[in-house]
């Protein structure tokens, strides 16, 4: 029985030695791929790209981004799932679309709860905004329209569609979600035709369209002043709106070794510091926010448990 | 200001490497268009992560280099082989294909290198006359009128297979049917994809297209034996037919203007692509013609019509590029990628911040769209060779190609596998004589029709036709839509009171 447990415990031993010795050397001289759910060009591609050279001086390796774009993210998020958990591959996540998906019973391929989370590297607010000669100022003026607010978007799953349908029963007001158009542009540029009366859209893309003088914004869903003039959700009373963020989340296969998960955690961390990643974030409007690898993890468990109470408003 | 800039861009294309890049480009582009399967989008894609280390305007000089250059690569293939290259090439193929069959592959070779260039030059100089108002026309055109617009291409087609209506009906049917699988953008669900992964993003255009001209041709071939010139014994009449397919061109301009127009105008609606605007404009030369017979058997204003609309549309897919930074067409977003990957963000200011780059590429498809036309024709001459090459050495070449090219794009093997059965099912219909452009049309136009038709319904409240009535655009393509209708009625009536 002692030898059996000396035996055990030598073994026991061996292995944390040998992983520790895999998470010491690691990164070896393999490159890691960063797997992007979506095509060149777009938000996710834009982020994984802008870090990738700062993570590969952090790391000392290679970082390649691979393009794996299909059926709204899911596709490459199976392939990060599917992938070996040596922490050669990861790959960024279309939060909290996936994760409304599976609030929705929605057979993505895989659980979000087995990803391993690594870190939250962005996150941003949503906005609303209406034609800049639109007598409208406020949520007020768009609920006492006396019918549906309509408002446009891309598709009934994407994430601000969902958002807009979730805060306006929030809010008590009706609204008709004109969807099809097919980007985030056009949704704009559908509130300039003047065949809706407004979009909710990440702030970021609004502000272009704010700048360019085609569109004025009514709204913020923060808690906090984003834009001067600029009504947030907490002073109309409903601080819960804020809730609603678009999320760069990282994340590798089910079952990593916590050592390099610390360590890829600790290199996104650095990245997020760092002057070029810094620069690229204010040109490009990004909202930088670190969360470590336990933090990211607790968002992604709130984030379900919070799209989970709308189960039935999204499955209608 | 804007013709400043666009000097400045000419200037700036002669300095350094430039004309490298852009030299590089039109090799690509031509390659690419050759190539069943490979497009423009996939030179494009293939390009992007090549352009980190170069400055954006290099990057602008590649792309463009390229993108002006595959429609004319695809349309040799299209007129050699029976195979469009690229997806726009297929109308080519009517009667470039039965030119080439009577041995006249130069003629129509030159027709489409001349209706390529200046198709190309009449587009870009159309988007420069229309930069000021830019704006006004992409405002112009919503939900309603790309609806009307998709209406109008499935009245074209119904008209089009003049004789075997209902094949035509039928085979549009399918095409419509094929477009409807997938993601629903409206209501979010998925439809008909049967519990299959790879249907969630739909039917994709390029496998389906290449299954159904490149590999069904194939088989075609194959089966028949020989070489696809029956009657070229005489190789010297090809290659003197060049210089005369470029004076056709000049000869038949209302021709080449009709089939620029409409490529410019179906090139700035985002979605529908130069596949629909090569159609439209080879169905109306057919339908407005006094001999619609004389089509489908070679007559080069069918060669001419599409090529015009095809390099015309490059032009029209800026329109929305420039007033919003909105892409008009596949390459144009892949422009846009590029210059995201560059730190940029396009947007209602591109115009504004990134004059340089904008005008780099005006310049780039300008010189492009001749220079691959100067490189086509002086290769004419050995090109029209292969028409001659044994079928036994023409298809498992262009089939292993093809599929390659299929598999490059996404690095999908169900793509390649989705390619072949769409092969089966083209060669069926080559056998069984339905038309196999109304299903590729029906299946782009499709999901553009389902989409804008729920959006007007929204918009109006139900109320689609008096929204619609509200708009002068829309009743200028509601207009545009009875006459496509009532044209043949027309003529047949004309024909039965004209004497003898």
């Amino acid at each position: 029985m002692k030898t059996m447990l000396k035996k055990g415990a030598a073994a026991l031993v061996a292995l944390v030695a040998s992983a520790t010795i895999a998470a010491a050397e690691y990164p070896a001289d393999d490159k890691i791929t960063f797997v992007i759910p979506y095509g060149p060009g777009g938000g996710f591609d834009t982020i994984v790209r802008s870090f990738a050279p700062t993570l590969e001086s952090i790391l000392g390796t290679t970082v390649v981004p691979e393009n794996i774009p299909g059926a709204s993210g899911t596709r490459g998020g199976q392939t990060v799932h599917r992938a070996e958990p040596d922490g050669y591959t990861i790959g960024i996540f279309n939060i909290p679309g996936l994760t409304v998906s599976e609030a929705t019973s929605r057979d993505i391929g895989f659980s979000l709860g087995e990803i391993t989370w690594i870190a939250n590297l962005a996150e941003e607010k949503y906005g609303i905004a209406v034609k800049s000669d639109s007598p409208i100022n406020s949520v007020a003026d768009l609920c006492a329209l006396g019918r549906s607010i309509k408002l446009s978007d891309t598709g009934g799953d994407s994430t601000s569609s969902i958002t807009a349908v979730i805060s306006f029963d929030i809010l008590d007001c009706p609204i008709t979600n004109v969807t099809g158009y097919s980007g985030s542009n056009d949704t704009m540029i559908a509130v300039m035709r003047g065949e809706v009366d407004a979009t909710l859209k990440p702030i970021g893309s609004l502000a272009k369209y704010v700048a360019s003088g085609d569109l004025r914004m009514i709204f913020t869903l923060s808690e906090e002043t984003l834009l001067e003039g600029v009504e947030t959700a907490a002073a109309i009373g409903h601080p819960e709106l804020a809730k609603f963020t678009i999320n760069r989340v990282v994340g590798g296969p089910p079952g990593m070794d916590p050592a390099v998960v610390a360590k890829l955690s600790d290199a996104f961390r650095a990245a997020t510091e760092a002057a070029a990643v810094t620069d690229w974030a204010q040109t490009s409007g990004t909202t930088l926010n670190f969360k470590d690898a336990a933090a990211t993890r607790a968002m992604m468990d709130d984030l379900s448990t919070f799209y989970l109470q709308y189960k039935d408003l999204l499955s209608q | 200001m804007g013709f400043d800039a666009l000097a400045n861009a000419f200037v700036e294309l002669a300095l350094g490497g430039n004309l490298l890049y852009l030299a590089a480009g039109i090799l690509l582009g031509l390659s690419f268009g050759v190539i069943p399967g490979l497009g423009g989008t996939t030179a494009l894609a293939l390009i992007i992560p090549a352009t980190y280390s170069m400055e954006p305007i290099e990057a602008m000089y590649l792309a463009g280099g390229a993108m002006g250059a595959t429609s004319f690569g695809g349309s040799v293939t299209a007129i050699l082989l029976n195979t469009p290259g690229t997806a726009p090439n297929a109308a080519t193929t009517f009667d470039g294909y039965p030119l080439a069959r009577q041995g006249k592959a130069g003629l129509a070779i030159g027709a489409s290198a001349a209706a390529s260039a200046l198709g190309g030059l009449i587009g870009l100089f159309t988007l420069l006359l229309f930069i000021p108002i830019a704006r006004d026309v992409v405002l112009s055109f919503g939900p309603a009128e790309f609806f009307l617009l998709t209406v109008l291409g499935l009245a074209a087609i119904a008209v089009s297979v003049r004789g075997k209506l209902l094949r035509g009906l039928i085979a549009g049917g399918i095409g419509l049917m094929f477009a409807f699988v997938g993601f629903d953008s409206i209501s979010g669900d998925i439809r008909y994809a049967g519990g299959i992964n790879y249907l969630w993003d739909g039917i994709p255009l390029v496998p389906t297209l290449t299954g159904m001209f490149a590999i069904s041709q194939m088989m075609e071939l194959a089966l028949k034996g020989g070489s696809v010139a029956q009657s070229g014994k005489d190789e010297k009449f090809a290659i003197t037919g060049v210089g005369e397919g470029v004076l056709a061109v000049f000869r038949h301009w209302p021709v080449l203007l009709r089939g620029s127009a409409i490529g410019t105008i179906i090139g700035a609606i985002p979605g529908l692509g130069g596949t629909v605007a090569a159609f439209l404009s080879y169905s109306s030369v057919v339908q407005t013609d006094r001999d619609p017979d004389s089509y489908g058997k070679g007559n080069i204003k069918g060669v001419i019509a599409p090529e015009s609309a095809n390099n015309a549309k490059d032009g029209g897919s800026l329109i929305p590029t420039v007033a919003f930074g909105i892409p008009g067409s596949a390459e144009t977003a892949l422009f846009l990628a590029i210059l995201v990957l560059h730190g940029m963000d396009p947007g209602p200011g591109i115009l504004m911040h990134r004059e340089r780059e904008v005008y780099g590429l005006i310049v780039a498809l300008t010189a492009s769209a001749v220079g691959a036309s100067i490189i086509g024709l002086l290769l004419a001459r050995w090109l029209v060779l292969i028409t001659k090459i044994d079928v036994g050495v023409v298809v498992p070449v262009v089939i292993a190609v093809s599929l390659i090219g299929v598999y490059v794009l996404e690095g999908r093997m169900a793509d390649v596998a989705l390619t072949v059965v769409m092969g089966v099912i083209g060669y069926l219909m080559i056998r069984f004589d339905y038309p196999r452009l109304t299903l590729v049309i029906a299946l782009v136009m499709g999901d553009i029709a389902e989409r804008s038709l729920h959006q007007v319904n929204l918009i109006s409240d139900g109320n689609i036709l008096g929204f619609m009535l509200d708009r002068p655009v829309s009743v200028i393509l509601i207009a545009a839509i009875v006459i496509t209708f009532l044209l043949p009625t027309l003529r047949r009536v004309m024909a039965g009171r004209r004497p003898g």
